[in-house]
């Protein structure tokens, strides 16, 4: 019984770990990547950790203009994605069943756009109103790809739990590897733009007028901006850990192998992830407003095949 | 080139210039300035025969009937006029300040010598008012004039509707140091150093036209070497300006590895601006008389280094030209019709990419040309691409050009001696074909021989008025694009 114990205790440690460590170390990968493909040595790895220590102890400048939403969202969104960090399916190890339906999991994700947004136009720049105009823009395009690629695996798999659906030990998707591949890019490209990554938006750009996620947390400073920052991290990882366990689904191998290699995997597969990000938005433009429906249309289909290899599971 | 002053009556200078800029007539302006106040004085050159006339016209009662209602391309010339020397272009459509801000005395006008009328009282308040576009829906953004990078100052009001931009409005001035009227004041034998600060990356250029100025008031011949070397350096200034503003479109669309490649490749143009000045921004290289003597050695330095410049920017411009989603960005966006930038006059680049053969290069004596003048580099599609295309082309043509120059360049003197003393009541024109187009600078003497009125035209007075164009009923998101492509000066425009 005590062993038990032990055991659970440590694999929440590791959680908690993962979970709270990892997310600026991927921005770190994607950063490093980047360099390297224009030939700069880049920031170190762990710059990220350092900037949000930098941030931390920097002195806070508010508007005057702003209300409780603008100085409370950046905790609301942490605390929403680290609610979501224990529910969501993003690595093979998850110490607490919760039970995570898919419609919970969108939906907080909605949730924390939501409260982005407010905060982009609490602050009343002119800037933050057409920041917040464009990812509700973008977020009304690419959330049925994010829904209909779930919702074609827990029909499938006859639930709507995540948890279920994401366990290596569900009969029903143990020989579906088209529809976890093709759900799993569809995520990934569902999820460059979720993030505010190229090409929808450029997260390196300084020019204001073409900033989508930027343009939001313009108002943000100092320790608020470090958890705008930190969820925003968060948020990465979470996208990407869904993508790439879906990923890891389609291979065979990893529905026989040790809980360990299992974890293990997750975390590269997540890192390489990251690192294919970085090569995408290093060969790729940024898009014109106008021709992003264009590119998610990309992940809307591939949300639609996941429903039609759905149907025709369900209707044999 | 020498000018002379032409008195001319007002009813005439109307209708010459309704002549000089009417469709057939290949002629356009130059300048529209004054002398003291009491005059306006308007340039208008001839391409053709590579010559210009100086009109001068005496103003009555502080005030004359605008040109701008039938000639567009005056709006900025006559709205700098008021701000300088007060007087008033009746008239005007768009009647405001345009360099001197809010911060200026109501009857304040720097360049004015002689008195104001008794009866005059400044109409105009000194506080701006922008254009207000009225209708549901439609807001305004306003940006800068302190902007998220590290570049000029400039305020701009876009009226916008939903992502669409239906008004653009450009306010500059903040960098206004008082250039012409410091050019005035110092010792002409020195000015030249005032001259080439009056915008750093055209320092060269700037430096050029003044010393063609001060030469064809003393009538002053230099040496061939020294007219070789000016030319080398002035393709040098041109190849470095133009390879960053490549690299800046590549910025701004996301493609940061030609961005950075290019950012490094400039790094060696600047070398080569070090290789034949010793600064890397050409400062204080050219001086009335001649230039900075520079040794066999540096010169054989130069063409190799031209060689691998050619070299390495041959695979990053490729990397670029190649990229059919970047060329998909860049057509038909910022689009500038080729009527419109003639009405309005633009100069370099942006004329270039709208299929106007405007290149100073090829009609007006400076340094080797026309002589050895290169093929322009011309583009009809008048967008961003074609744009970017012009500046391609003519880092090209700057790379050969420096190498003929360079295997072609005489032995010699580099300078002759200067005359002490200016003549008296002279004008003197230097225009100059900067890496932004046609530079200008027009200097009067007084009846001492001192230099009364230094008048500079940068190439981007002229266009910063297409941005306003051509960015008309285009996304907000493409403006930076749009912005980057044409890449004004602001510390040329402000002075």
């Amino acid at each position: 019984m005590t062993s038990i114990n032990t055991d659970a205790i440590l694999e929440t440690l590791v959680f908690i770990a993962i979970f709270l460590l990892l997310p600026p170390l991927l921005v770190g990968i994607i950063r490093k990547t980047k360099a390297r493909f224009q030939n700069r040595i880049g920031a170190p790895l762990l710059q990220p950790y350092f900037d949000l220590l930098k941030l931390l102890s920097k002195g806070e400048t508010i508007s005057k203009h702003t209300s409780w939403i603008f100085r409370s969202t950046a905790a609301i969104n942490v605390s929403l994605l680290i609610i979501l960090a224990f529910l969501a399916p993003w690595t093979s190890l998850r110490p607490f069943n919760l039970g995570a339906d898919l419609f919970l999991v969108i939906y907080l994700l909605a949730l924390t756009r939501f409260f982005t947004v407010l905060s982009a136009l609490d602050a009343g720049s002119a800037f933050g109103g057409f920041g917040a105009s464009r990812e509700v823009t973008l977020a009304l395009l690419v959330e049925p790809a994010v829904i209909l690629c779930l919702a074609a695996i827990g029909s499938v798999s006859q639930t709507s739990d995540l948890g279920v659906a994401f366990s290596f030990n569900n009969i029903a998707l143990a020989n579906q590897p088209g529809l976890w591949f093709i759900a799993g890019c569809g995520l990934f490209l569902a999820s460059l733009v979720e993030l505010s990554r190229m090409p929808a938006d450029d997260p390196t750009t300084h020019l204001e007028l073409t900033m989508v996620h930027e343009a939001m947390i313009l108002e943000n400073s100092a320790a608020n901006l470090a958890l705008v920052e930190y969820a925003h991290f968060l948020k990465i990882l979470i996208l990407l850990g869904i993508s790439s366990q879906c990923l890891l689904h389609a291979i065979p191998f990893f529905w026989h192998t040790t809980e360990l290699i299992l974890v293990l995997s997750s975390i590269v597969s997540i890192m390489i992830l990251a690192a294919s990000i970085a090569i995408i938005e290093s060969v790729a433009v940024k898009l014109r407003w106008t021709k992003l429906p264009e590119f998610i249309a990309y992940s809307v289909a591939m949300s639609i095949f996941c429903v039609f290899i759905a149907l025709s599971k369900n209707l044999n | 080139m020498k000018l002379e002053r032409q008195q001319t009556p007002f009813h005439e200078l109307h209708d010459i210039l309704d002549h000089a800029l009417s469709k057939s007539s290949d002629k356009r302006v130059g300048l529209l300035t004054s002398i003291t106040g009491g005059e306006i004085a308007t340039l208008l050159l001839s391409p053709k025969d590579g010559t210009a006339e100086l009109m001068v016209t005496a103003v009555e009662n502080n005030k004359y009937s605008s040109f701008s209602t039938h000639h567009a391309q005056f709006h900025w010339f006559e709205r700098a006029l008021f701000d300088f020397f007060g007087i008033v272009p009746e008239g005007h459509p768009r009647f405001k300040h345009l360099l001197l801000h809010d911060q200026y005395a109501q009857d304040f006008f720097p360049l004015r010598k002689i008195d104001l009328p008794t009866d005059f009282r400044n109409a105009l308040p000194r506080r701006y008012e922008f254009l207000e576009v009225k209708g549901e829906g439609v807001y305004e953004l306003p940006v800068g004039p302190i902007h998220a990078g590290v570049i000029e100052p400039g305020h701009f009001r876009f009226s916008c509707f939903g992502e669409t931009i239906v008004n653009l409005e450009i306010r500059l001035g903040w960098v206004h140091r008082g250039v012409e009227k410091r050019l005035t004041e110092v010792p002409w034998q020195k000015a030249h150093f005032v001259a080439e600060a009056a915008a750093s990356d055209t320092a060269l250029a700037n430096a050029f036209a003044h010393a063609i100025a001060i030469e064809s008031i003393l009538d002053l011949e230099i040496t061939e070497r020294a007219q070789y070397l000016r030319t080398i350096a002035l393709e040098i200034e041109r190849l470095a300006v133009h390879i960053i503003d490549v690299g800046g479109i590549g910025t701004d669309i996301g493609l940061l590895g030609i961005s950075s490649a290019m950012g490094r490749l400039r790094g060696k143009a600047l070398a080569l601006a070090d290789l034949i000045s010793g600064s890397r921004f050409l400062r204080g290289f050219i001086f009335p008389g001649g230039v900075r003597p520079v040794s066999e050695r540096k010169l054989s330095e130069i063409k190799a280094g031209v060689i691998a410049l050619k070299k390495d920017l041959t695979p990053v411009i490729q990397m670029l030209s190649d990229n059919q989603m970047a060329t998909e960005r860049m057509k038909d966006i910022g689009k500038l019709s080729k009527s419109l930038a003639a009405e309005f006059g633009m100069v370099g680049i942006i004329g270039k990419a709208c299929g106007i053969d405007c290149d100073t290069r090829r009609q007006f004596q400076q340094g080797k040309y026309p002589e050895l003048a290169p093929e322009p580099s011309i583009e009809i599609g008048g967008d961003i691409l074609a744009r970017t295309a012009v500046r391609v082309g003519e880092i090209w043509s700057s790379l050969k050009t420096i190498e003929t120059l360079v295997d072609n360049c005489p032995h010699g003197e580099e300078k002759v001696t200067v005359p002490e003393m200016l003549p008296a009541n002279a004008t003197g024109l230097g225009i100059v074909e900067a890496t932004r187009g046609e530079l200008i600078h027009l200097i009067f003497t007084d009846e001492d021989g001192k230099i009364c009125r230094y008048a500079i035209k940068d190439p981007s007075f002229d266009n910063w008025t297409a941005i306003s164009i051509a960015i008309r009923d285009n996304l907000i998101a493409d403006f930076p694009l749009c912005n980057k492509s044409m890449a004004l000066s602001y510390s040329g425009n402000d002075l």
